[in-house]
């Protein structure tokens, strides 16, 4: 009472002078009262049920982003109840803004996620189980039927799915066929289906002139982690290796690993047909070498005829490059490794979300003809539905396309991924780079990796 | 209104005397900066001295696992070496700077002409957007780039300026020194300004040679100058970042993976954020080093 009387004379109602005291006085009352009134409308509002709202996350790429976000309008269409905050972010931003999402509580209910990520969020509980019914499949068996082995050894845990697939695919040798043919060779029969052949394959290609390539073999991606673990990968699991034992501990000094070393530094070391230092690969282009001609064979995923117009018109017009099968140790079992992206749901979404995001996640993937028009040649995950039609069968070398991505194994499956990539990156580099010690290079590795991996070692145990 | 026992004493601000009413205005004046700096300077300074005592992994709660964290930290390579290179980076980087923007002063100083157009365009490399510039080394560095295209004709074969885990770092204190030595030349200029040129006179009517007139006048007259680059500049090094970030990404195998890097990706690559915290804490000390170095070398100065 006392306080409103004052708050009379603040106003002026009282026809006196306003003092300094009576002045602060009135901004304080004015300030209360605002923040009481804005969280009274906060609670206002939130109580009569409106639209459901959710956010969904995913990466940026030209060709996929896109395409997502145009099935997430025309779901939001159908769903005029349904309102989704669409955003996306750099390939390798994604993963480390959803983090600091949970930390923050503000992480999204859905969002996309690289499969080799699935490790990190599942040993901490981050992600919601699905239901395999509402996602249209009769029966966890018929689910897992319809992906590659590859992808459901991320995505299904305990018998229960983590993950619905958008995409999948494994890593290909992308040969210059001009290259092939000026060095008398036929990019088919002459293909490299060993690692020794691609030494030797390389080195009849590589153009050198003093201590300067003109045209490098063949070049393995040396930009970042991620490229370096998805090259390194095959070749280790090709040797009999691994990358840790049946109690966690890192093997990958090992003899097959020391052998896989070697394999990967041999273009260099054995064959002189690869320049490490001399790349013009870029984060957002690594293939770059390969689109300017300046290596005739290059491993990586699949490229999009649009990226080749970009960077090489006259390559993508006469169509002189072609994909085949990476090499491998035995000539009988080449593959490389696959990897893709999952939709995922935030295991603190509400239920009634959860529910919306699974009809969401079906929506956008229900059409894989419509994926593919718009994403080619990026292979959706799932077998069934789309690779037999005549608009996709067109497609030069999709069978050498879908052969990788069935055929590929996975990267390792460890909540320390991003750390044990960092780990090979760098040792990847002191071979490669400063000719270090293969063995002793990777004793070093393989003892930062269990140093890494120690804590959750612990929690295990 | 406080009350005390059964009395109530009065302390409202209206009743104060003058002198406290004057504090009273003065401390609510700077209370929301006061509020500012707790709420995002100290505070998460705090936060992150605490986080450095717990095993915290962004998602689950923080757990205490009191020093293991530092423990773990001085028994990782990775750290130390990132340790290593973080100070062997502040060192050249320093002496990199401060002798290369003396000698830009000097020059500039002499009154040559085109004084003032060399200064202009040489203090651009300071206002360039950093991303910009790293691009422009990486290829200026490249092992056929200009770099050692203008160093071929000295018989100079390729340099794997960026490649090579022994020429790395120093690549990056050369573009350190590029970009910051311009900057510190004009705080060089300002002391040797302000040098008397009376003293000089004196010392040409003496016969004195260039060398002698620099180390017995200029560095004496301008040693407080020289001391405050040294300490600025090595603060400054010691939170670089986004240099070797996107010039080599730490690499050839993290031979320029700096501290501040290495903080960066523990936390939000590794989801370790207890350890990076602790990284944090030990960037810190080195930063309060080098602070409580400057603030003795001013006080003394004072005196002086």
């Amino acid at each position: 009472m006392r306080n409103s009387e004052k708050n009379k004379k603040f106003s002026g109602t009282g026809g006196k002078m306003i003092s300094r005291r009576g002045f602060l006085k009135g901004v304080g009352a004015l300030g209360l009262g605002l923040a009481a009134a804005s969280s009274l409308g906060k609670v206002a509002s939130a109580q009569p049920k409106g639209p459901v709202k959710l956010s969904l996350w995913t990466w940026e790429n030209p060709q996929q982003r896109p395409w997502i976000h145009k099935r997430v309008k025309m779901f939001m269409e159908k769903n005029k109840g349904v309102q989704v905050d669409f955003q996306w972010f750099t390939f390798t931003d994604l993963g480390k803004k959803v983090s600091v999402g949970y930390a923050t509580g503000t992480a999204p209910e859905g969002f996309s996620t690289g499969t080799w990520l699935m490790p990190t969020w599942l040993t901490r509980n981050m992600i919601a189980p699905m239901d395999v019914k509402k996602l249209g499949y009769s029966s966890l068996q018929a689910f897992i039927d319809d992906y590659p082995k590859a992808f459901i050894a991320s995505a299904v845990k305990g018998g229960k799915v983590y993950g619905y697939p958008i995409y999948f695919y494994g890593f290909i040798n992308y040969l210059n066929t001009n290259h092939f043919k000026e060095a008398g060779l036929d990019p088919v029969r002459d293909q490299p289906k060993t690692w020794e052949e691609l030494g030797e394959v390389a080195k009849k290609l590589a153009i050198k002139k003093g201590t300067k390539f003109e045209r490098q073999g063949f070049k393995f991606a040396m930009h970042a982690a991620m490229w370096t673990m998805v090259q390194f990968n095959p070749i280790l699991h090709q040797c009999g290796g691994s990358w840790f034992d049946k109690d966690g501990k890192c093997t990958l000094n090992s003899q097959a690993g020391v052998r896989a070393m070697t394999i990967r530094a041999s273009i260099i070391r054995k064959y002189g047909a690869e320049d490490p230092a001399d790349t013009i690969a870029t984060s957002p282009l690594p293939m770059m070498d390969f689109l300017k001609e300046k290596t005739a064979m290059f491993s990586t995923h699949q490229i999009p005829p649009a990226a080749v117009k970009s960077q090489n018109e006259k390559m993508a017009a006469e169509e002189y490059y072609r994909p085949v099968q990476m090499p491998g140790v035995d000539p009988n079992k080449r593959y490389p490794s696959a990897y893709g992206f999952n939709f995922v749901i935030n295991v603190n979404a509400s239920k009634e979300k959860q529910e919306v995001l699974h009809d969401l996640y079906q929506f956008i993937m229900s059409d894989l003809i419509d994926c593919w028009k718009d994403t080619q040649p990026f292979t959706p995950a799932r077998k069934s539905g789309w690779a037999d039609d005549p608009q996709v069968k067109g497609f030069p070398h999709l069978d050498e396309i879908i052969k990788a991505r069935d055929n590929g194994v996975f990267l390792p499956e460890t909540p320390i991924y991003n750390e044990l990539a960092d780990i090979i990156h760098q040792a990847v580099q002191r071979v490669t780079l400063d000719n270090a010690d293969i063995k002793r290079t990777l004793d070093e590795a393989a003892a930062q990796v269990d140093k890494a991996s120690e804590e959750f070692k612990t929690k295990k145990s | 209104m406080i009350t005390i026992g059964r009395s109530q004493v009065s302390i409202s601000p209206w009743k104060l005397s003058y002198g406290s009413r004057i504090q009273f205005w003065g401390i609510l004046f700077i209370l929301p900066t006061i509020l500012f700096f707790m709420v995002f300077k100290y505070g998460p300074m705090g936060w992150a001295i605490y986080l450095s005592f717990t095993g915290y992994d962004i998602v689950t709660e923080p757990k205490y696992i009191g020093l293991n964290n530092y423990i773990s930290i001085f028994q990782d390579p990775m750290f130390l070496q990132a340790l290593n290179n973080t100070l062997v980076y502040i060192v050249g980087s320093t002496i990199a700077i401060t002798v290369l923007g003396l000698g830009l002063a000097l020059i500039i100083n002499t009154g040559i002409r085109g004084a003032r157009f060399f200064m202009s365009s040489m203090f651009l490399t300071n206002i360039m957007p950093i991303l910009a510039v790293c691009l422009v080394w990486r290829f200026l560095f490249h092992p056929h780039g200009l770099v050692n295209q203008l160093l071929a004709p000295f018989g100079l074969g390729r340099i794997d300026w960026l490649t090579n885990s022994n020429l790395a770092l120093p690549a990056i204190i050369i573009v350190t020194a590029w970009r910051f030595a311009p900057y510190f030349m004009v705080v060089f200029l300002a002391g040797l300004l302000a040098v008397p040129k009376e003293i000089y006179e004196a010392a040409d009517i003496d016969g004195a040679t260039w060398v002698s007139r620099f180390f017995r006048i200029t560095l004496p007259m301008i040693s407080p100058i020289v001391f405050f680059v040294i300490v600025v500049s090595a603060l400054l090094c010691a939170r670089i970042f986004l240099m070797p970030f996107i010039i080599t990404g730490g690499g050839p195998g993290g031979a320029t993976r700096v501290l501040s890097m290495l903080i960066y990706e523990t936390g939000f690559s590794y989801l370790k954020m207890g350890r990076a915290a602790a990284i944090s804490v030990v960037l810190f000390l080195i930063m309060m080093c080098f602070t409580i170095i400057q603030i003795r070398l001013f006080s003394k100065g004072e005196e002086h």
